[in-house]
This record gives structure tokens, C-alpha cells and sequence, in this order.
């Protein structure tokens, strides 16, 4: 069987909610996700596209339907499916004396696959300083997180997940403290990842910077997908907006 | 067992388990200040005042009746704090509070009943009349909590800098935090007749909040904490035994002293900057 037209994530009829929330936050969705494709999750504020992240990291109850990523039901095993499941999440705030260096946090990423009771190898070292090399990191590896700059501090988080070589990548407002520069280079490292066959959903607002590639629109609007389709990079923030306002 | 260097058998007893207590405790004083958690401290020093005012009110021993409630809190601080969907801190000042209440409340039906409650021991320790199996049980822990912070290091560094992407890293991220929880409980438990309930807070804190001034990294701050600890401690212990001074809150001033000294001659509060 050819593995690329394997759905590496597949959400079936999910219904998902906040604890404690009494209505569900995504409603009813289904999406099939195959290796290496490049997709960008838009939509207004509050449509449920953190929460669709959420979801298929298995970070929240499901009440209905069903989430595989890699062959894992990410309900019944969440933790062996997020070792193979990298996410930069949308909020952070670092203390200015976190007492934990850069490279630290970057390897942080690995200690899942590193596994209980073991310690980091020689391999894992270099995993970790190539994903600091490629971020830029590498003058600042020494420092303490908390001293960073917010685009700084989201670049060690992306670093963070490149270093744990993830079969999934899922990034949540990856741009929004980045500068136009960075973020050309963070999309064509993106790039780079979803040609080598994992796929990256990006939840953004920011289309500026996307990747010379077909991408697949995912528009949410009320906990629900609106618009699933693929589409070349100019056509994006058109086609997200249009399909916001039309919903 | 320090018997070959200090004859003197008090001295040797009081030295024997500050250093222990205050290794144990120093190490998780890291951990404590690092989440932000220090009101376990108050609260399991409560837990341990209300289990022995029960224990005197249905005729049992004063310190075991402390040492056992107190566990029994620490099993439940764990699935406690994760079933309330609150900070921990705010399920530790519920927990405080109802401990509090129910010492309270058996040493009023104590006075009532013309039976008497002497706290005085749990409140303020008393390092000189240990037992010998009080200190292997204090040597014991303090091991079991070395164990564990080798065996698990990078899951623990990993919660303590952020649950929630410890959790996406792929850590079984509910097991490393009750037994975090669990261990600190015990130590408080086993640290309360030497100290005291009241002072104890200073050991769960002060060590780490003194290393903190001039530590980067964790990895320095649980080497720089124990040994700041055990050095105050069997200074406190030495001197107190030596001039007949309160051993528990002497070595409470001195550690308050030093974490003065330490913040006035921090470099975190140093700026500096170079033009070139």
C-alpha cells in the first residue's frame, strides 16, 4: 500500500467541548489529513480553530466521534500519540529568570521519545542543536528563555518541536510575533518539513508569508468547517476571508 | 551513624537530622517555589496539627497520630487538586482550612471534656528529643526523594517549566506530579517534630528562594539549595545545642539572614551594559 495516500489525521463526526462548558465547541466535523500537505486553519475569532488543534492533539474530551493521528486514537492513547505529534501553542509567558536555558527547552521536545527512566543521548543533542541551528538560536543557546523577545521565545517553541521530529505538525499562530524577515524563513523551514512528508496545519491570520506550494484551506465558522479545499498561496487570504463572511 | 565524628550523642542525634531534613526539604524547595506551591507547606503543617488533636482526643500518641493524618492528606492532594479544576494552590488554602477547623474543633471538645492538648511540639519542634527511628525514617525519605528526582529528572524539569507542554511533549504528566506532591507531603510530615509546623515553611522555601539569586539554570538551583541548607541548619543545630538557644528557630534566623545577604548581593539585580 502507498503510504502517502494514507490519512495520517482523521477526525470522524467529532463533537468536542470545553470541561464544564455546556456547549460544544467543534460540532459535527470531519477532516482527512494526508502526509506532507501544507494546511492553513482560518476563520473568525472564537470559530474553534485553537480548539480543532486542541482536538487532534488529544488535549480535550471528545464527546462524540472519533480522532486517529498516526494510527492512534488520540482519546484511548494520547500519550503515545503525542510523542508523535509536535504543537506550538498560541500563548506562552516566560518569567525573566525561568531558570531554564534555551537549549534546555529545545530538549524538552525529545523527552517524550526519550522515554521513562532514560536519559538524552549524543543523538539527541544533535537533533537539538540542528532544530536550534535552523531557528537561528544558536548565539543565544545559553541564555535563559525567559530573557528572550516574544518572537525569540516562539522560535524556541517551534525549535522545540522540530527537535522532536514530530509525524505531525501543528502550529497555533506561529507568525503573530514574528517580523516579516522571520517569518519567510520559519515558512520556508515549514515548507521544507511538509515536503518531507509530515503535514503542518497552522492556525493564522497572517498570509503574508506562505509557502510557493499548494495549500489546503480549512475555513471554520461556528465550530464547523466551511470551506476544505486546496488552493495556490495567492488565493489563500481570499479565499478565507470570503469564506468568513459568506458563513 | 555520625557517632565517629561527634561524641557528643544529642549533638549527634539534632546534627544528624537537620542535615537530613534539610536536604530533603531543600530539594523540594525547588520544585515548591518553581510551581508555585508553597502553600503546602502551611497546609500540611495543618494537616498535621488537626491529626494530632484527633489522636489526643481518642487517647492516641501525639506525633504518630500527626505523621498519619498527614499522609493520609498527602494522598489525597494529588487526585484532589486535579478534580477541583483549580490552581493547587487554591485546593491547598481549602485543605488548610479545613484542617485548621478540625483541630480547632477536637480541641474545643478536648477542653470540654477536661482532657488537655499540649501542641507545643508540633508548633515548634523539638530537634533534641528524636528518636533514633524518627532519623532513619527522615534518612529513608530524603533517599527516596534523591531516587526519584534522578529516576525522573527531565519529566519533573518538564512540569515544573510548563504542564501543559510537558503533556504535549508525550509525558505521563499526572503520575510525576502526584508523587511530587505526595513526597513533599511526607517530608512535611517527618520534618514537623524537629522544626515544628510553624517554622517548617522557611526550610520548603527559603533554600531555593536563597539559590534562586544566583542560579540560571534548575540543574544549579538543586545543587546550590541542599548544600546552602545543610550547611544553615547544622550551623543552627551546632550552636543552638552548644548555648542552649532554640535550635529550630535560631536556624530559622540565620536562613532569613542569609536570604538578605543573598538578595542584597544578587546579580539578578545588577545592570550593567557595555557601549561596545
Amino acid at each position: 500500500m502507498n503510504r502517502e495516500n494514507e490519512d495520517i489525521i482523521q477526525l470522524q463526526d467529532v463533537w468536542t467541548t470545553y470541561e464544564g462548558a455546556d456547549l460544544p465547541v467543534i460540532k459535527d466535523v470531519s477532516l482527512r489529513i494526508k502526509p506532507g500537505e501544507f494546511v492553513i486553519i482560518g476563520g473568525p475569532n472564537g470559530a474553534g480553530k485553537t480548539t480543532l488543534l486542541e482536538t487532534i492533539a488529544g488535549l480535550l474530551p471528545i464527546v462524540s466521534g472519533s480522532v486517529q493521528v498516526c494510527g492512534h486514537d488520540v482519546v484511548r492513547e494520547g500519550c503515545a500519540a503525542r510523542k508523535k505529534i509536535g504543537y506550538v501553542i498560541q500563548s506562552f509567558d516566560f518569567h525573566p529568570f525561568t531558570p531554564f536555558t534555551v537549549e534546555e527547552v529545545v530538549l524538552m521536545g525529545r523527552f517524550g521519545k526519550i522515554g521513562w527512566l532514560k536519559r538524552h543521548t549524543r543523538h539527541d543533542m544533535e537533533k537539538v542543536s540542528a532544530a536550534i541551528s535552523k531557528l537561528g538560536l544558536t548565539l543565544m543557546q545559553k541564555n535563559q528563555i525567559g530573557k528572550l523577545s516574544g518572537g525569540q521565545q516562539q522560535k524556541v517553541l517551534i525549535a522545540q518541536n522540530i527537535a522532536k521530529e514530530p509525524e505531525v505538525l501543528l502550529l497555533d499562530e506561529p507568525f503573530s510575533n514574528l517580523d516579516i524577515i522571520t517569518r519567510e524563513e520559519v515558512s520556508r523551514l515549514l515548507c521544507q518539513i511538509a515536503d518531507a512528508g509530515i503535514p503542518v496545519l497552522i492556525v493564522s491570520h497572517a498570509f503574508d508569508a506562505l509557502p510557493d506550494r499548494d495549500i489546503r484551506v480549512v475555513v471554520m465558522q461556528n465550530g464547523k468547517i466551511t470551506l476544505n479545499k486546496l488552493s495556490p498561496p495567492s488565493e489563500v487570504g481570499n479565499l478565507v476571508r470570503s469564506a468568513s463572511v459568506a458563513a | 551513624m555520625l557517632e565517629f565524628l561527634i561524641p557528643n550523642n544529642v549533638l549527634c542525634h539534632a546534627v544528624e537530622a537537620m542535615a537530613f531534613a534539610s536536604l530533603g526539604c531543600a530539594l523540594l524547595s525547588v520544585l515548591i517555589t518553581q510551581m508555585n506551591i508553597a502553600s503546602i507547606g502551611f497546609t500540611m503543617s495543618h494537616a498535621a496539627f488537626a491529626g494530632g488533636a484527633v489522636g489526643s482526643f481518642f487517647g492516641y500518641a501525639l506525633i504518630p497520630s500527626a505523621v498519619f493524618v498527614s499522609i493520609l492528606t498527602a494522598f489525597l492532594m494529588g487526585p484532589l487538586s486535579d478534580r477541583t479544576r483549580m490552581h493547587t494552590d487554591t485546593t491547598l488554602g481549602v485543605l488548610f482550612g479545613t484542617m485548621m477547623a478540625v483541630a480547632i474543633f477536637f480541641i474545643a471538645l478536648m477542653q470540654g471534656t477536661g482532657k488537655g492538648f499540649d501542641a507545643s511540639s508540633l508548633l515548634y519542634g523539638n530537634v533534641i528529643s528524636l528518636y533514633r527511628e524518627e532519623i532513619y525514617a527522615l534518612a529513608l525519605i530524603t533517599l527516596v526523594i534523591i531516587l526519584f528526582l534522578i529516576a525522573c529528572y527531565k519529566e519533573i524539569t518538564a512540569i515544573v517549566f510548563h504542564k501543559r507542554l510537558a503533556e504535549i511533549a508525550g509525558i505521563k504528566v499526572k503520575p510525576v506530579y502526584y508523587g511530587i506532591l505526595f513526597l513533599i507531603s511526607i517530608m512535611v510530615a517527618l520534618s514537623i517534630p524537629i522544626v515544628g509546623g510553624l517554622l517548617l515553611y522557611v526550610w520548603l522555601v527559603t533554600p531555593a528562594a536563597i539559590a534562586y539569586q544566583f542560579c540560571g539554570t534548575i540543574r544549579s538551583m538543586f545543587i546550590v539549595a541542599p548544600v546552602v541548607a545543610i550547611i544553615v541548619s547544622v550551623i543552627g543545630a551546632v550552636w543552638g545545642i552548644l548555648y542552649s538557644l532554640p535550635v529550630g528557630p535560631l536556624t530559622a534566623v540565620l536562613f532569613s539572614g542569609l536570604f538578605i545577604g543573598a538578595v542584597a548581593i544578587s546579580p539578578k539585580r545588577k545592570v550593567t551594559f557595555h557601549k561596545h
